[in-house]
Order: C-alpha cells, then sequence, then structure tokens
C-alpha cells in the first residue's frame, strides 16, 4: 500500500517554486495525475494543484508539451 | 489557548510572498536596482522582509510576450525572485499588487498567501546524499577487492616458489 509523498516527507505546504518537486506529478505531457494514480491525501492533492497552476502562471513548468 | 484563539491568532497573520520576472533585456548589474524597487513598494505598505531570494537567470517553459507602448516584445528568459514578508494592519497587499503591474521591467509577477516556515523541500539534497552513500559502498567495495587482489598475489608468489622448489 502506497502512502502520501507529502505525509511521509511531512510537507505541510506544497510550494509552486519547487519545481522538481512538482514534475514527479506530471505525466510526459505535463498534465497533472490523478489522485488515483499519486496517492496523495485529499489535502496535498489541493494543494498540489494549485502549486502547479501557479507554477505554470510564472513559467516555471509548461501548460503543455510535445 | 483555545483552538478558537489559534486560528484567529493564524487569520491574523499576513504573510506573503511576491515571485516576480525581471526581463532579459536589464542588464545583470542593474538587477539590484530593480529588487531595490521591488523592496520599496513593500517598505511603503511598511512590510517586514521574511526571506528573499535574488534573481537569477532561467529559461522560461514557454516564451511570454510584453507591450511597450504597441509594441510586442517575446522573451524566452527571465530573472526569477521572490520576496517573503510580513504585512502589519496598516499595510495593503493591493498597493504592492498595483506597483507591480505598473513598472515596466517586471514581466510577470505574483502574490501570493503562504506561512512563515521554509515551504521549499529540497529532493536534492537527499539525492546528493543518496550518490554519496553509493560511492561509499563503492569504495568499500574496492577495498575489499585490493585486499582481496593482495591477498592472491602473495598466495601465488608462495605457489610458485613452492613449484619452483618441487622442480628443483
Amino acid at each position: 500500500m502506497k502512502q502520501c509523498f507529502f505525509s511521509q516527507n511531512n510537507i505541510k505546504y506544497v510550494d509552486y517554486k519547487d519545481v522538481e518537486l512538482l514534475k514527479k506529478f506530471l505525466n510526459p505531457h505535463a498534465r497533472m495525475q490523478g489522485k488515483k494514480k499519486t496517492y496523495v491525501k485529499a489535502r496535498s492533492q489541493r494543494q498540489l494543484s494549485e502549486a502547479i497552476k501557479r507554477a505554470r502562471f510564472m513559467a516555471l513548468l509548461p501548460f503543455v508539451a510535445r | 489557548m483555545s483552538k478558537k484563539e489559534k486560528v484567529a491568532k493564524n487569520s491574523e497573520e499576513k504573510i506573503y510572498e511576491v515571485g516576480y520576472h525581471i526581463i532579459s533585456s536589464v542588464a545583470e548589474e542593474n538587477i539590484p536596482a530593480e529588487v531595490e524597487k521591488i523592496k520599496a513598494y513593500l517598505a511603503k505598505e511598511k512590510a517586514i522582509i521574511i526571506s528573499e531570494e535574488a534573481p537569477k537567470l532561467r529559461p522560461l517553459a514557454y516564451s511570454i510576450k510584453k507591450g511597450f507602448g504597441g509594441i510586442y516584445k517575446t522573451y524566452d528568459k527571465a530573472y526569477f525572485g521572490f520576496i517573503k514578508f510580513e504585512l502589519t494592519e496598516e499595510g495593503d497587499v493591493r498597493n504592492i499588487d498595483l506597483a507591480m503591474k505598473n513598472n515596466d521591467s517586471i514581466l510577470r509577477y505574483i502574490v501570493i498567501k503562504t506561512v512563515r516556515e521554509n515551504t521549499m523541500y529540497s529532493p536534492k539534497i537527499t539525492v546528493f546524499s543518496d550518490k554519496d552513500a553509493k560511492i561509499k559502498t563503492n569504495l568499500k567495495e574496492d577495498k575489499v577487492v585490493k585486499a582481496e587482489k593482495t591477498a592472491t598475489i602473495e598466495e601465488i608468489d608462495k605457489s610458485i616458489d613452492a613449484l619452483v622448489s618441487e622442480e628443483i
């Protein structure tokens, strides 16, 4: 049984600047993975999606790739 | 402290972070001056700076257009930096937002509400430690191999000597 990445690493706030971390939760087309794939708890998944959208707006992450 | 009071205290704390891209046409020597400009906006609202990172030139994930009086320019690179700050009750974050908007040398910016603690999780450190661990294990293996080799050489020498003595 896989556990929530953010709970395991004691991350309480997902930062949009942490691009390397956010990239783990994107597929090769730079789309967000769903909660069934990420195994992240609901609260962190909401924070994660917000962070990815902020990173996209700031051009730290692409909207689309390939 | 009761739970309600705790919640009220947290909601009162006004901690924000402003992330910005400074256009790449600004020379690297003039970047500190641009940062000072942004800090002046914060100082106007009596903000207390918690942490900051100096702008660094980095490629953008996609090109961004910016208009200068009808002429558009596209940028593929920009200096990205951020400042985390706390506002007192007198300060208004909307004024900072407006000031950033009117600054021509800022390509794009974002003002977000955040927490006081360091929010960056650095997987790089763990990666390095993994590498170090690998190197260490490799070294250990090497030592073991060397030790074995030296032992074998001696053994070979002895066996050769024995063989030579037998032949004689």
